[in-house]
């Protein structure tokens, strides 16, 4: 998904290019000039260096301090305007809601996708635990079945060697169905501990996610601070975006199938 | 404390209270209840009586470590032992987590031979 933003933003950058350019370079040029005079208005760097140095207990007074990043502040919004990031900057806030959507539709489909095979774990549970018990309550019905052939009741056989060998065989299969459940009990429970997969990365998500919405933040500010409203645009919407990660509020998209065939019925399909 | 014991699950992920909640039952506990973050747990906790709590800490609203904080605070939760299962795994949360009281410390991801491993042991010593 970062690669596919980072394209877009490239993509939206690639006409003009060559005008940059251009522009960067006179920007770059009036920029060192004014990075230069941010830096005449701050003083050399030996004292960042003391600072770092003697650590903040030796260093100037905290107005000062304040003073310097509020200098070194207007340096880089002046820059930033000259050197024509102003419209990057514009670019970005306008992707960084798709990016955050994006996180978020990813939690919540995999996290959908998680709920799913925990269901499917507990219905397989349920057949699972059935089959135990009919086939431990057929075991013992054959058991007695098996003392009966075997001529342990009573004092004679009570069947045909086959008959024997079909029922010792039956038994043996009731036998073996225990430690078979209890294999696909163990299966189903890796299954099932797999799916934590959704608890790890969907924290992972947040974090970006919450970080995300802290730099759309400011750099909403940043440009309220530096872009003239009239040259404020939307970015036109994209098209072919792939899914739909945040429908709320949205009416030119559907969110289910039904909604598809409304649509479509209503165009006489 | 026999298998009647009463459970109480906190994790903001739903996916991860019923993994817990199943491995739950698997080894014995079918008595659980689930709650989404620390002060949900906190007011389940107040609200009737439970004997064992497992709990995430990186939550939303009140985390883990508050949550331990508020039990061991309280008279009448104190004695509740306190399992820890999270994918914080710096050692200064593991050892904050000690340090204010939980029973137990399980890093995400985990197996069920983990928890059972885990929850014996504490409900061990708190019968002993």
């Amino acid at each position: 998904m970062a690669s596919s933003v980072h394209a877009e933003v490239l993509d939206l950058s690639a006409d003009t290019r060559p005008a940059r350019g251009r522009r960067r370079k006179r920007a770059v040029a009036a920029a060192g000039a004014e990075v230069n005079d941010g830096v005449a208005i701050i003083g050399d760097t030996s004292g960042a260096v003391s600072l770092a140095a003697t650590g903040p207990d030796a260093a100037m007074p905290a107005q000062d301090i304040y003073h310097r990043i509020g200098n070194l502040t207007r340096v880089l919004h002046d820059a930033l305007r000259e050197l024509g990031y102003d419209k990057d900057l514009a670019a970005t806030r306008e992707h960084l809601p798709h990016a955050r959507d994006r996180l978020a539709y990813i939690a919540r489909v995999t996290g959908e996708a998680a709920e799913k095979v925990l269901n499917a774990v507990d219905h397989a549970r349920t057949v699972q635990s059935e089959l135990v018990q009919q086939a431990t309550s057929l075991r013992m019905r054959w058991q007695a079945v098996r003392l009966y052939a075997a001529g342990q009741i009573g004092a004679h056989e009570r069947a045909t060697p086959a008959g024997r060998r079909l029922v010792d065989e039956t038994c043996a299969f009731f036998a073996g169905l225990d430690g078979q459940a209890d294999r696909t009990q163990a299966i189903l429970t890796d299954i099932m501990l797999a799916q934590d997969f959704h608890d790890l990365t969907g924290q992972v998500i947040r974090k970006v996610v919450a970080l995300a919405h802290d730099m759309e933040e400011q750099l909403v500010r940043l440009l309220l601070e530096t872009t003239p409203a009239e040259q404020r645009k939307r970015v036109e919407a994209e098209r072919l975006a792939g899914p739909v990660v945040n429908p709320r509020g949205r009416e030119d998209v559907v969110t289910d199938q039904a909604q598809v065939d409304d649509l479509l019925a209503s165009l006489g399909f | 404390m026999s298998t009647d014991a009463r459970f109480l699950i906190v994790d903001d992920f739903s996916t991860m209270r019923r993994i817990v909640r199943n491995l739950l039952k698997e080894i014995g506990f079918s008595n659980a209840e689930e709650a989404e973050d620390g002060q949900v747990a906190l007011n389940m906790l107040k609200a009737a009586k439970f004997d064992f709590v497992v709990s995430d800490i990186n939550m939303p609203n009140m985390n883990g470590f508050e949550l331990l904080k508020h039990m061991r605070a309280d008279e009448s939760l104190k004695g509740i032992p306190v399992l820890m299962v999270t994918a914080e795994a710096k050692k200064e949360d593991i050892v904050a987590a000690a340090q204010g009281g939980a029973s137990g410390y399980i890093v995400k991801p985990f197996t069920k031979a983990t928890l059972e491993e885990k929850v014996q042991k504490i409900l061990q010593k708190v019968t002993a």
